[in-house]
């Protein structure tokens, strides 16, 4: 591990790490444009240079390797002004576009600008013209007045999705990044060129002129999307105080997991987020209640838990059906076991799942749920959910609105009618509503806590990225009933969040520990 | 481009290629091969090559857009160019392309009305013990004055 | 004496043929090294004989090659540099039209001292003529067994290829010129690692010069000391000067190194064309920061002309009058660098492009008071921070033209 000093502070690198990484890793950030930790070093922006003890000429630090007692300095008078030059550079040809750009509030040449002191510029000669709403891909337009040739799009699409679509035409001023004629970028990570322009050369076109960066919360969650589970960052806006609009989600980016989805996410994910904001359950419906006010999550439960507990004594529990999914996570698939197979002993739970698709080879799987891993470790034996199953129900506990899927409505409609007591939690509206007695709203994965099994076995615990005051989450509905219904009392009566579940789910079973 | 050119094209890189130890090394050379039969590289020629030599036409096009000598449009018969560095500017370049604007009728970049001439502005041609130079097509002209590119000119059908 | 190693032949018609050149006595510094001596006998040899790289960075050659390493089991390249785009620079022009054999027989050795199969070389474009002479001289080597396979019946054999580039200056810079002969753009790489460990598609590489090689055959012929005396101790042999410019007998002179510059203008050269004064002379090629005419009585050698702050280069000598402007010079410098700056790193991109633009504008009559400063300022925030020699090479000159002519080119500026 050798030892280094970065503005005479002493650090400890890694074998084989570069200045800037053992930098950022110390928490001295340099500055740097085209450096990106997926790629190699490029060398071309010549933002990072630092200076070294005993060499006289600045060195990047983004290609120099540690060795033992390698003396930087990051802000010596020398390296500021290299730093000026550069940006002065960069700025003289650069748009004075700020008020009508995306980036900004987000952009490195924006950062660093502030930083080294708004200097005037001395540039007094015309600026080069280039187009500025060119296509580049799908959701993506280049301008090439705002591009500072870093050449990260062009190393992305030659290096992680391997289809060489962009490069760099032209020789130096005229330099610019382009397509070969109109073979515009169409590929399921296009949208991690946007993410990853320093400056707003590349904009999303799902985002361009929506809003601003500091209007945004941003918060971590996980993509529910697809059994990858990569990690994200929800940028959603709270809710105007005067308008008559609550929150809205604007954006989903990649964030970085080593072990998962690395620095990327698929357009698939990145796109899909209308979901969250439209077509919502906004209301506990009973249909046979009154519509006034008294109607809640605790009196809807308590009217449920009556009849489960009337079937149970009755000797009925096998007339109580649950169907599940595994959008769930591993702390309601677990209490779901444990509540209804392993407590009431209902005999077979259900699931019905959105249908596989294809995965691309790289991060989305065929499988389009986020727990089908945790499902099977859990082990919590089920049947596909089907009519057949339903007939002979007195009572159906339905999580997720996938049924709507398995077959055609007026079927669906004939088998329900057969179920005395219906009861509905889901995220989404569906011609599932009016099929059903009571209509219990609830949060989707991204507002709410727990844990997720990805396609590889990896456990990813996450909170809530999004603020929701609809319905309980389903863990809780479990609970809750658990409860009321007093079954394995000392077991469930502790329990009351998720990671108190999961405590219980490790001591269980050994694949979580 | 014609089923002819095409396959002569095609034996021609391929033994071209053959020559490197990856195939496509050999891009510059097979470029300066294809632009001699065709005049100019557009994209159907970039779409060409690219397919003979395994590469994508984007990877073509950066190296066609990069060096000076590989045309994107098409030039006269023949293809004036005037080298503007320092030891031609010392010895009259400037005069002399103004003098050959003005006696062909076309500016730099230009190609005459009779797709004889087309006049371009380079830089050093490496010849400047001959200054001032001008090389026609792959021909170099120096020490020129005005009486001498007249004559060269004429003596170019 | 006579000290002509490289155009002593010049003269000889049909010296480009190979039974001409055999009949000089060509090939026989080939025979010597493969048949009579081992690999590091020829390299050692030419380490002695101080050869510095005749391109334009003058590093040793011997030094150069013996840093390729011999036990990495990957092939190792020669790339002859033949791009010759320094303005003002010709002389590899000549070497190669008149005495092709002469620059093959360099390769052949070089080749034999590092353990190298594959030669390329890399000729500019714009050479045509000049490549197909190459093309055919190979050819005829190749018919008289001096490459191919069991050269001259002993177990060394080399391919030579000609490659020819496209129009670009860059490609000169030895990095670039990797790049390019791949088939990519000439975008200079990074350094480290250096060629001579991952060079030309990742294997050690040797880059020389053509007139670098071309001086091996006399050393090995001759041997270092006889190199040696030819010029000074630490820069062994001659150089071709090839002078331009506002002189009588522009061309190409090869004269000792330490050859004093007034010697070589006034004396070779013929002195000034048409009675014109001389204002100002660039050294080395337009990369060499330029030279006031009170400065023309330095030796030109390496460490006299950086001692002076300029440089021996490619040895190209621009000569230029008192009538010409000082402004059209530095329009010039300013154009070219900007035009060939290959646009991968910031400085050099951008930095070229907007002194030539202030130039542009101080030339059209609308300078203003701080131009010369900014420009100044400006050449200072590329000298040094750039990924290739290339900011330099532009940087240094222009800011000696700026520091040496302010006056006159102030004198542009209507308000100054």
């Amino acid at each position: 591990m050798p030892k280094i000093f970065i503005d005479d502070r002493a650090v400890e690198a890694a074998q084989g790490q570069t200045v800037l990484q053992a930098a950022e890793s110390a928490g001295i950030p340099i500055p740097h444009f085209c450096y990106h930790p997926a790629f190699a070093p490029e060398g071309s922006c010549r933002m990072c240079l630092v200076e070294i003890e005993g060499i006289p000429k600045l060195e990047l630090a983004c290609s120099t390797v540690v060795r033992e007692g390698l003396k930087v300095q990051t802000r010596s008078p020398k390296v500021v002004e290299a730093r000026k030059g550069v940006l002065e550079f960069l700025l003289a040809e650069h748009p004075l576009d700020c008020p009508i750009c995306d980036k900004a509030g987000e952009c490195k040449l924006q950062d660093y600008f502030e930083e080294h002191g708004l200097f005037r510029s001395q540039f007094k000669e015309s600026k080069e013209k280039r187009e500025k709403k060119f296509k580049l891909g799908r959701n993506l337009i280049l301008d090439r007045e705002r591009c500072i040739l870093c050449t990260r799009c062009v190393r992305f699409l030659n290096e992680i999705t391997k289809t060489e679509d962009a490069g760099v035409l032209n020789r130096g001023i005229h330099s610019e990044v382009g397509i070969f004629e109109s073979e515009f970028i169409d590929n399921n990570y296009s949208g991690n060129l946007a993410q990853i322009c320093p400056v707003g050369a590349i904009t999303d076109s799902d985002f361009r002129f929506r809003t601003r960066v500091w209007f945004l919360e941003s918060r971590e969650s996980v993509c529910p999307l697809c059994s990858r589970g990569c990690n994200t960052i929800i940028d959603s806006h709270p809710g105007f105080p005067r308008l008559p609009r609550g929150r809205r989600v604007y954006r989903i980016r990649a964030r970085w997991n080593p072990d998962v989805n690395s620095h990327w996410i698929c357009d698939h994910g990145r796109y899909g987020y209308a979901y969250l904001d439209e077509g919502r359950q906004d209301r506990l419906v009973w249909k046979k209640g009154s519509r006034d006010t008294g109607l809640s999550w605790d009196k809807v439960a308590g009217i449920l838990t009556e009849k489960i507990r009337g079937l149970f004594l009755r000797g009925k529990a096998r007339r109580i059906g649950v169907i599940l999914h595994t959008n769930l996570t591993n702390e309601e698939l677990f209490l779901a076991d444990r509540l209804f197979r392993k407590g009431l002993g209902i005999g077979g739970l259900l699931v019905a799942d959105p249908a596989p698709e294809k995965g691309d080879g790289f991060l989305l799987t065929a499988d389009r749920t986020a727990n089908l891993r945790g499902l099977r470790e859990i082990g919590l034996p089920f049947q596909v959910a089907d009519l057949e199953a339903l007939s002979g129900l007195d009572l159906l506990l339905l999580f997720g609105h996938y049924l709507g899927d398995a077959a055609g409505p007026a079927d669906l409609k004939t088998a329900l009618n057969k179920v005395e007591t219906k009861a509905l939690f889901a995220t989404h509206k569906s011609s599932l509503d009016s099929l059903v007695d009571f209509v219990i709203p609830v949060p989707a994965i991204a507002e709410k806590s727990g844990s997720l099994t990805n396609i590889d076995g990896r456990v990813q615990h996450f909170r809530a990225g999004l603020d929701y005051e609809g319905g309980p989450p389903e863990w809780k509905v479990l609970l809750d009933l658990a409860k009321k219904l007093k079954v394995d009392h000392r077991y469930f009566w502790p329990l009351d969040s998720p990671s108190a579940v999961f405590r219980v789910l490790q001591k269980e079973i050994p694949f979580f520990k | 481009m014609s089923p002819e050119t095409s396959a002569l094209l095609r034996r021609r890189i391929e033994e071209t290629a053959a020559r490197y130890p990856k195939k496509g090394a050999a891009l510059l050379p097979v470029l300066h091969l294809v632009q001699q039969e065709t005049g100019c590289i557009s994209a159907e020629e970039e779409k060409f090559v690219a397919q003979a030599l395994g590469l994508k036409p984007m990877k073509v096009r950066e190296v066609v857009t990069f060096y000076t000598m590989f045309l994107r449009r098409p030039v006269g018969k023949y293809h004036l160019q005037v080298c503007s560095n320092l030891s031609c500017i010392l010895l009259g370049a400037g005069p002399l392309l103004e003098y050959l604007q003005k006696k062909l009728g076309v500016g730099v970049g230009e190609t005459t009305s009779d797709g004889r001439f087309t006049l371009s502005v380079v830089e050093c041609l490496g010849a400047c013990e001959l200054a001032p130079c001008v090389m026609v097509n792959f021909d170099y002209y120096g020490q020129l004055d005005r009486e001498k590119i007249d004559r060269i000119l004429e003596g170019l059908e | 004496m006579d000290v002509k190693v490289l155009t002593r032949h010049f003269g000889v018609e049909g010296l480009f043929r190979i039974e001409v050149y055999r009949g000089l006595g060509g090939y026989k510094a080939a025979e010597k090294a493969l048949k009579q001596m081992t690999p590091s006998a020829v390299l050692e040899e030419v380490k002695k004989a101080s050869l510095r790289g005749r391109g334009g960075a003058g590093f040793p050659a011997g030094m150069k090659w013996g840093f390729v390493p011999q036990n990495v089991p990957k092939p190792r390249y020669l790339c002859v540099n033949a791009d010759e785009g320094e303005p003002g620079t010709f002389k590899d022009r000549y070497i190669m039209s008149h005495n092709p054999h002469l620059l093959l027989e360099g390769t052949i050795i070089a080749s034999y001292a590092v353990g190298i199969r594959s030669a390329f070389i890399y000729i500019r474009g714009e050479y045509e003529a000049v490549a197909l002479r190459l093309e055919a001289a190979v050819a005829e080597a190749y018919k008289d067994g001096f490459l191919g396979d069991k050269i001259l019946g002993t177990d060394f054999g080399l391919d030579v290829i000609v490659h020819r580039g496209a129009g670009a200056y860059i490609c000169g810079e030895e990095t670039a010129l990797l790049e390019s002969l791949e088939g990519k753009r000439g975008h200079p790489r990074l350094k480290p690692p250096f060629p001579a460990s991952v060079g030309l598609f990742q294997c050690p590489t040797v880059i020389n010069n053509v007139e670098t090689l071309s001086n091996v055959p006399s050393i090995v012929q001759e041997g270092a000391d006889g190199f040696i005396k030819k010029g000074l101790p630490r820069d062994g042999g001659t150089r071709i000067f090839g002078v331009s410019g506002m002189v009588k007998r522009p061309g190409i002179y090869e004269l000792p190194l330490g050859t004093k510059l007034r010697t070589i203008i006034f004396d070779h050269a013929g002195g000034m064309k048409n009675g014109k004064e001389l204002k100002a002379v660039i050294p080395g090629g337009m990369s060499a920061p330029i030279l006031t005419a009170d400065e023309i009585d330095l030796a030109m050698d390496f460490d006299s002309l950086s001692g002076a702050g300029s440089m021996l280069g490619s040895a190209a000598v621009i000569v230029i009058d008192k009538e010409t402007s000082i402004l059209d010079v530095l329009k010039a410098v300013a154009k070219f660098y900007s035009h060939e700056s290959c646009g991968q790193c910031t400085p050099c991109r951008i930095g070229t492009s907007w002194i030539h633009k202030i130039v542009k504008r101080l030339a059209g009559g609308e300078g203003e008071p701080d131009d010369i400063d900014t420009i100044i300022r400006l050449a200072g925030n590329i000298k040094g921070k750039t990924l290739c020699p290339l900011g330099d090479a532009a940087a240094l000159p222009i800011l000696s033209i700026c520091r040496k002519f302010r006056s006159e080119l102030e004198g542009y500026i209507p308000h100054a």
